[in-house]
């Protein structure tokens, strides 16, 4: 979907990022308030196709990370199932989650393998879905643009 | 196996090929080794899945034993065979892959003690026969047994896995060496006889037993070291042994031993008949396996001390004489190019060593003296005439006996000896020494065994303990002695040797019968219902899956509305009205307005932007339903989804307006069968509401969470914590399954995409 607007093309790069921002925040403060890797994946899911209607859904592809909605749905998965294995190492159960506190002078920082599972799944939800959305918004690309799909 | 990658060169380096063959030699000394230092029997037990009490036991008793010295011992000359018979051949590779992952099957095969373990590596070695089987696999023939084999052994797994299962909760364990002490003192119910007919379906299926006997012969389009070590040596005595390890629990039943005693019978004495149907030399073997398989079911099912030892004594020399026999048919296609007997003859001067080993191999089969064959003839007749053996048995054990004097003369004798009409064997040459020395060391071994009994006289007396209920040491001994067995064996001779002599004769007779009765066998049978399925699957196919959007809706929405109706037939409550908690705020009542505007504006549009928009508001008035009424992930969630939705499918339409398709529906505005459909469905999920707000909410799982959360988990936010935390495992599986959809739809939508693109260049 090639998009001649001049205004959708210039409001899209600040509002790319500020999308992108609001998803982290949203799975940030998942944990305690309402948000968490589902819905801030759905959240960056819209940014990348923001970019697809603005430029083309190549472009959103290449914009994603590792470039590549596969890669990286797939890299979300194996983060989440990796979360699991320090408390193997512990010999507790299989993604019993560790939590530790780090202080920062001021205020203290809550680190811990939950927020590792959270983000695998936040990447995945993210590359699956854009990977289906941005296939089907290029259904629509022509072949004078080999590039658009993989 | 796409995996294996095969060498551009063709066949296997030799060091390559020695480290393969190096497997099963290895595998062999071990076993001899403990065999000769170590007591029997052995175990070892590690736990494996300690929720639902899986181990994996092994337990190494004589008839695992007998077992194991088959497996390696064959399993040595088949994969020195295979160096010499596939030389050159760019997939050798794979078949040496493949045959040590199945003598590694089998291995655990024999030795599993228990159910559940036993089960897994019967069912590895289905599969890897079906690998090699279809080892040919750009033959349509060799894909089509490969088929059949898989389907037969694999429906006989299944009814196995039922059986094992059935056995285990009866008997409260899943251990074998336990079932067996158990067995014998329970009373026959209902779960125990499933049981015992689940698992005899099982092993009759593996052991090509009536009326599964005809994928063993189909099978034959492996390659040869295939066919002599799973089809004739190992894979196919699975059954047998499972039966025999079995046999001191279930040994007593009536049914037990009449299906034993029965279904061996017929195997043997129709085995043996449909042999002289043959031309093709291989087969001709493989219905005589399909025959000694018959044997040794009913051996087992035969009471008495000397039935065990004959089940012992047949089991080993069968794999001493089968498999060099099979070696010898592969080494004459080899050598010829040919497996069929009409062809052959002659051949002793071209292949000196082959007709060596033949002579030897064929010498046991028939049971000369001399051979380990008369020491097996000896033990069986005295094992039938011991027990109360009824006729049938009696006089499959002849046809048996004198059909196989018959093979044995047809494979030794006539294709080396007789001088043939037409002689396409000029070119005939003897292979490799891989190719004739397995075969000539096997058949020494048996004839060695046939002067010498006593050097097998342990490791059968070992088997027959195992095999027997009680511990007593079964008293008996191998010995050549030229008694009765001398004068049953002049009968079969002269029975054999006629049926040698008029085999062509014989063998006109069958085909002429044959062509007037047409096709009515179990095979024809087989092919006659795998025919159906295709058919069955394009009528279910048609009416389903007919590309038309409507229909699919209807079929979901009305068999749910169909199923979730019935269940309320049946338990009808009372429907109340559920109290309203007060006047419903501003909030509230704006998002219900949305969803019926959304609603409403559906039912009136035909456009289809339109309605999709009109959908949409339908999704954002919900959204706003759930933010209100104390939801706001779900609600986050629900307007995240539908912006997607709208965005995508918006996109979707605009392309189909864009290739010239209508943007209208095209179905008319008042469908009477869809209004009905939706009201309907509209009733029944407003049921099923009142119904679920009508009983008490059980706040056992909520409290829980909601107490845990911040304590455990040190989150706030329930939702998250059960979705990352308390179930987290769950979600990783999920989140796997999100990705897999991406992975099974993106071909699809590719390939759609092409297809747009061509047509756009088309126009």
């Amino acid at each position: 979907m090639r998009s001649q607007t001049v205004i959708l093309d210039i409001a899209a790069r600040p509002l790319y990022w500020l999308i992108l921002a609001a998803s982290v925040w949203v799975l940030l403060r998942g944990h305690n308030e309402p948000g968490g890797g589902f819905i801030a994946g759905l959240v960056a899911v819209s940014a990348s196709i923001l970019w697809a209607v603005a430029h083309d859904s190549a472009e959103a592809r290449r914009r994603l990370p590792l470039r590549d909605p596969l890669r990286l749905a797939t890299a979300g998965v194996m983060l989440a199932a990796l979360s699991g294995l320090p408390a193997l190492l512990l010999g507790n159960a299989y993604l019993t989650h560790l939590w530790a506190t780090l202080g920062l002078g001021i205020t203290e920082l809550k680190v811990s393998t939950v927020l590792v599972f959270d983000l695998g799944v936040y990447l995945c939800v993210w590359g699956a879905l854009a990977g289906y959305a941005l296939a089907l918004l290029s259904l629509d690309d022509d072949a004078e643009h080999p590039g658009g799909w993989q | 196996m796409a995996g294996i990658s095969e060498g551009q060169t063709g066949g296997l380096d030799w060091w390559e090929r020695s480290l393969f063959i190096a497997l099963p030699a290895i595998a062999l000394g071990l076993v001899l080794w403990k065999l000769l230092l170590l007591e029997l029997p052995l175990r070892a037990s590690w736990s494996w899945i300690p929720a639902l009490g899986i181990d994996l036991v092994f337990h190494i008793d004589g008839l695992s034993a007998l077992m194991l010295l088959m497996i390696t011992g064959v399993g040595t000359a088949v994969f020195v065979y295979a160096g010499g018979y596939l030389a050159g051949h760019p997939g050798q590779r794979r078949l040496y892959v493949l045959l040590s992952l199945f003598m590694a099957a089998m291995i655990g095969s024999v030795t599993a003690d228990h159910l559940i373990v036993l089960f897994m590596f019967w069912e590895a070695t289905s599969v890897l026969s079906f690998l090699l089987v279809g080892f040919d696999h750009e033959r349509a023939e060799s894909r089509r047994s490969a088929q059949q084999a898989l389907m037969i052994t694999g429906a006989g797994g299944l009814a196995l896995l039922g059986g094992f299962i059935l056995l285990g909760q009866t008997t409260g364990t899943y251990v074998i060496s336990e079932i067996v002490v158990v067995l014998p003192g329970l009373s026959a119910t209902p779960q125990l006889t499933a049981a015992l007919v689940l698992i005899l379906i099982g092993a009759f299926t593996k052991s090509a037993q009536f009326p599964f006997h005809f994928w063993l012969p189909n099978a034959m389009a492996a390659p040869t070291p295939v066919s002599a070590y799973l089809h004739s040596a190992t894979m196919v005595k699975l059954g047998v042994y499972l039966l025999a390890r079995l046999d001191p629990g279930f040994g007593e039943w009536p049914l037990w031993e009449l299906a034993l005693k029965g279904a061996g019978s017929i195997t043997a004495a129709w085995g043996m008949v449909l042999a002289l149907r043959e031309r093709d030399l291989k087969r001709i073997l493989a219905w005589s396996t399909v025959a000694t398989l018959g044997t040794l079911v009913t051996l087992v099912g035969l009471r008495g001390e000397g039935a065990t030892v004959a089940v012992g004594t047949l089991l080993l020399a069968h794999a001493l004489y089968k498999a060099p026999l099979f070696f010898v048919a592969g080494n004459i296609d080899h050598g010829t190019g040919t497996r069929i007997i009409d062809r052959l003859g002659n051949l002793r001067h071209a292949m000196p060593w082959t007709a060596a080993a033949a002579l030897l191999a064929g010498a046991s089969m028939a049971g000369m003296p001399l051979s380990f064959g008369y020491i097996v003839k000896d033990v069986i007749l005295e094992a039938k005439s011991a027990g109360d053996v009824f006729a049938l048995a009696k006089a499959a054990n002849t046809v048996f006996g004198a059909v196989a004097v018959a093979v044995a003369g047809v494979a030794a004798v006539r294709v080396f000896w007789r001088h043939p009409g037409v002689n396409v064997t000029c070119e005939a040459h003897e292979g490799s020494p891989a190719l004739f020395v397995p075969p000539l060391i096997l058949a020494l071994v048996g004839i060695t065994l046939g002067v010498f009994p006593f050097f097998a006289q342990e490791l059968i007396a070992g088997a027959t303990g195992a095999m027997t209920s009680g511990a007593e040491a079964v008293a008996f001994s191998l010995a050549l002695d030229f008694g009765p067995a001398l004068g049953s064996l002049l009968a079969t001779l002269a029975i054999g040797a006629v049926v040698y002599l008029t085999w062509d004769p014989l063998h006109a007779v069958f085909e002429r019968t044959a062509s007037r009765v047409g096709r009515v066998g179990m095979a024809a049978q087989f092919e006659r219902l795998l025919l159906l399925i295709p058919l069955v699957a394009a009528v279910a196919t048609r009416a389903l899956q007919n590309g038309r959007l409507p229909t699919y809706v209807a079929l979901a929405v009305g068999s749910v509305a169909f199923v979730l109706g019935a269940a309320f037939a049946s338990g009808w409550t009372d429907l109340s009205w559920p109290a309203m908690g007060g006047p419903a705020g501003g909030g509230l009542l704006g998002a219900c307005a949305l969803i019926v505007i959304g609603a409403l504006a559906v039912l009136l549009q035909r456009n289809r932007f339109v309605l999709l928009l009109a959908a949409g508001l339908v999704g954002y008035g919900s959204g706003l339903l759930f933010l209100f009424t104390g939801a706001p992930d779900v609600a986050y969630t629900q307007f995240t989804v539908e912006t997607v939705f709208v965005i995508v499918v918006a996109s979707v339409l605009l392309s189909l307006k864009r290739l010239g398709r209508p943007n209208c529906l095209d179905e008319p505005l008042w469908r009477p069968g869809a209004f009905i459909l939706a009201t309907v469905f509209g009733i029944v999920i407003t049921a099923l509401l009142l119904v679920a707000t009508a009983g008490s909410f059980d706040t056992d799982l909520s409290q829980f969470f909601a107490e845990n959360s911040v304590p455990e988990a040190y989150g706030r936010n329930v939702v998250n914590v059960i979705l990352v935390d308390f179930r987290a495992l769950d979600t990783l599986g999920e989140i796997t399954v999100v990705l897999l959809s991406l992975l099974a739809a993106l071909p699809v939508l590719q390939a759609l995409r092409r297809a747009r693109n061509q047509e756009g260049e088309a126009r």
